[in-house]
């Protein structure tokens, strides 16, 4: 006898005359897997022994429930969602892999073929379906599984620190670095936001690269991580006020549940902050947030080698007693303004001047004092010229400044304001050891010659200047190049 | 529209126009686990009088998978945006929004942030949260979404594909090789896998109460995914809403009681 309601008869019998109907019964129950025939929404109307068997109940107590309560939460899940859908849309599913959770509450994991057969005239139809043990395979498998998932997992950990690492070392500019830092972090973290702020020279945070969605808001992860020189995480919204008191409603009104930010720490002292924030709870587990600052010392690291880069580039072409432009930058501006002068006929004046007197400071008061003479005289000048002219130490006690768009008027009045400066009382120095300022102009312009050289130039300007200094010092020789 | 180029939207979400292009916008999305042909049995029958909208989440059926960012897919809000960026791209307003399961949620984000694109929200089987907490039944634990994943792991990318013919005897039989990842459903094994972390993980009971729009509950009977209590606090929720208890069954009214489900949208919007 069939197992089903007690209204409904068995399958008709099938063709074969030499098995009696008990033949197929038995066939039927005892059948290499378990056999299961449901309404079209999932309940369950006959059940063959086998499967009866397999789950640990008895036939009749599985009529009327649905085949999904036969299944583990998570299969449950799957079922409904996916292997359902797919079972009605296509008429057909196989080779299905759902765990069944036995009468006893242990688990057997199963294959299951299903298939629907339509109703006739609009009635509602049924679906049949086969289910093979595979527990063995399943056990084999699901270990290979969690193995390599294991291994994914720190692999993914693994590859995203490398990831990182290269694209970190082949920044060359700060720019580069933090996009680089702001894109490691969110793919790290399938973050919805994430990004770096720098501490810029007014002691602000400063959006350095990625997207940060919360720039007006007052109160803010980043600024807790810098105050407390080390990660801050918030899982969700909920608890976001007991670490930064009004994160709570800062982060629902931008539609976030979740934060975390690392301070980005240079020698002990913090340079910036990497913050991510995230459009769902979000519990970062231990090797997450170990993970986060893996990476921050790291960019921690490269973005205080780059800044140091610039120092030295910055040390490279800068005089260091006095800060002014050095002998090669200043060669490199003239070449550049040579260009641009043949290039507009705009005029130039390349002023070089010499300090009458300063032989004798040295002598008399000595080198600290001669040092602090060129410093003081630095100052003034960067005083008497505009901020977009260049001054240069061209050595010893001689520099060069070089005024764009001066004709020789606004070069006299130039020259005699540096003369006027120079003279005045200097710091350390004896009123009996008088200084003043032998100027020479190089005057460019319209009728240059496109063939001079810089070097030309500065010949022509420090002739001049030796015509000042031997005509009795402390004024102004003025050539046209 | 023949002729006329697909906006980049309406390629992404694969967004398909039906029905009476001067009827009132009806919008379906489809949840986890499949595609837009979750509504093939439901959707046609409101061609006559409804200018039919459906499209497929990214990652899922034709959508463009080159679209998706996992950050920004790593919450309901950025499926919304999408939903959002439908209705702005078609110019749809007043529209009736039909969301089954996990879509039955970003409907509820997308209409709580603009409200003067919705007119109706049909929520069938939603749920805002499937996680138990100490004052709530989801009706999961975190748990069973980790054994949800071994099941898609198994049945994408583990071994039922190669495993599952051995096993049932029939590896000769290549015109049945093609299982789930193909034919129907589509859906990419890794974003699926993602997908179903933001679905089953998500807590968005909060954004109920910000639905401004009128709102249908549609619960089936013995729904294991979306309990009866979880829809009727989901309609306790949202303020202006209404709760109905179907006749059907399980979690797919659309694909096991079309009619019943078609009836009931109905008569809602009257």
């Amino acid at each position: 006898m069939l197992t089903s309601d007690s209204s409904q008869t068995g399958p008709a019998p099938l063709a074969g005359a030499e098995h009696p109907v008990a033949d197929f019964e038995d066939l039927f129950h005892n059948a290499p897997c378990g056999y299961v025939v449901t309404t079209n929404d999932g309940v369950i109307t006959t059940t063959n022994t086998a499967f009866a068997t397999m789950t640990g109940y008895g036939c009749h107590e599985l009529v009327g429930r649905r085949f999904a309560d036969l299944l583990t939460p998570g299969s449950q899940l799957f079922h409904e969602t996916r292997h359902f859908p797919v079972l009605h849309l296509r008429g057909r599913a196989d080779e299905i892999a759902l765990v069944l959770q036995r009468a006893d509450g242990t688990h057997l994991p199963t294959l299951v073929n299903s298939f629907v057969v339509p109703g006739n005239d609009g009635a509602p139809g049924e679906i049949r379906i086969a289910v093979f043990d595979s527990t063995e395979r399943r056990d084999y498998e699901q270990d290979l599984l969690e193995a390599r998932r294991a291994a994914e997992s720190s692999e993914s950990y693994v590859r995203a620190l490398q990831q990182a690492s290269s694209a970190f070392t082949l920044a060359d500019t700060e720019e580069e670095l933090t996009t680089a830092i702001a894109e490691s972090i969110r793919e790290a973290f399938t973050a919805t936001h994430a990004s770096v702020l720098l501490i810029n020279s007014d002691g602000d945070l400063e959006l350095a690269a990625g997207s940060h969605p919360l720039r007006d808001a007052e109160a803010t992860i980043e600024a807790a991580a810098l105050a407390f020189g080390r990660t801050v995480a918030v899982s969700n919204s909920d608890m976001a006020d007991s670490v930064v008191p009004g994160l709570t409603e800062t982060l629902r009104e931008a539609r976030l549940e979740a934060a975390c930010a690392t301070p980005l720490l240079d020698k002990g002292k913090p340079a910036g902050v990497v913050v991510c924030y995230f459009g769902r709870e979000r519990h970062l587990a231990d090797n997450a947030i170990e993970l986060m600052e893996t990476l921050a010392r790291q960019s921690a690291h490269v973005l205080a080698r780059l800044r140091l880069q610039e120092q030295l580039a910055e040390l490279a072409l800068n005089d260091q007693l006095t800060g002014l432009a050095n002998r090669k930058l200043l060669e490199e501006r003239l070449d550049q303004t040579l260009a641009t002068v043949i290039r507009t006929q705009r005029a130039v004046a390349v002023l070089f001047l010499d300090l009458d007197g300063f032989k004798v400071v040295n002598d008399v008061c000595g080198h600290v004092v001669g040092d602090s003479v060129l410093q003081q005289v630095s100052e003034r000048l960067r005083s008497v010229v505009r901020t977009a002219d260049t001054i240069g130490r061209y050595g010893g006690d001689e520099f060069v400044i070089i005024c764009d768009d001066t004709d020789a008027d606004a070069a006299m009045v130039i020259a005699d304001r540096i003369r006027a400066v120079v003279r005045e009382p200097l710091v350390g120095v004896p009123d009996s050891c008088p200084i003043s300022a032998s100027v020479g102009v190089a005057l460019l312009g319209a009728g240059t010659n496109p063939a001079v050289s810089s070097d030309n130039v500065l010949q022509l300007a420090d002739a001049a200047m030796y015509t000042s200094k031997n005509a009795g010092k402390d004024r102004v020789t003025i050539v046209s190049v | 529209m023949p002729t006329e180029q697909l906006s980049s939207v309406r390629q992404r979400n694969n967004v398909t126009v039906s029905g009476n292009m001067t009827g009132r916008p009806m919008v379906f999305a489809h949840g986890f686990g499949c595609s837009q042909e979750m509504w093939s049995a439901v959707a046609p029958s409101f061609e006559e009088d409804y200018l039919v909208v459906r499209y497929d989440q990214v990652g899922a059926g034709e959508s463009d998978l080159s679209a998706y960012d996992a950050g920004k897919y790593d919450s309901l809000h950025g499926y919304a945006d999408d939903l959002l960026d439908i209705l702005d791209d078609l110019d749809l307003t007043d529209a009736v929004f039909v969301g089954h399961s996990v879509s039955a949620m970003i409907g509820v984000l997308a209409a709580a942030r603009r409200p003067e694109r919705f007119g109706a929200l049909i929520l069938v089987g939603p749920s805002p949260r499937y996680i138990n907490t100490e004052d709530y039944v989801g009706g999961f634990e975190q748990q069973d979404i980790d054994s949800l994943l071994d099941a898609l792991d198994a049945n994408y990318l583990g071994w039922s594909a190669a495993m599952a013919p051995l096993i049932m005897g029939n590896s000769d039989r290549p015109a049945l090789g093609d299982t789930l990842t193909e034919s129907f459903c589509n859906v990419d094994p890794t974003i699926a896998r993602h997908f179903a972390r933001v679905t089953f993980l998500s807590d968005n009971r909060r954004d109920l109460r910000n639905v401004a729009t009128p709102a249908l509950v549609l619960q089936c009977r013995e729904d294991i995914i979306a309990p009866t209590a979880v829809g009727r606090f989901v309609a306790d929720e949202i303020p202006n809403s209404s709760f109905v208890l179907m006749d059907a069954t399980g979690h797919c009214p659309n694909l096991s009681a079309p009619a019943e489900l078609c009836n009931k949208i109905r008569a809602y919007l009257g």
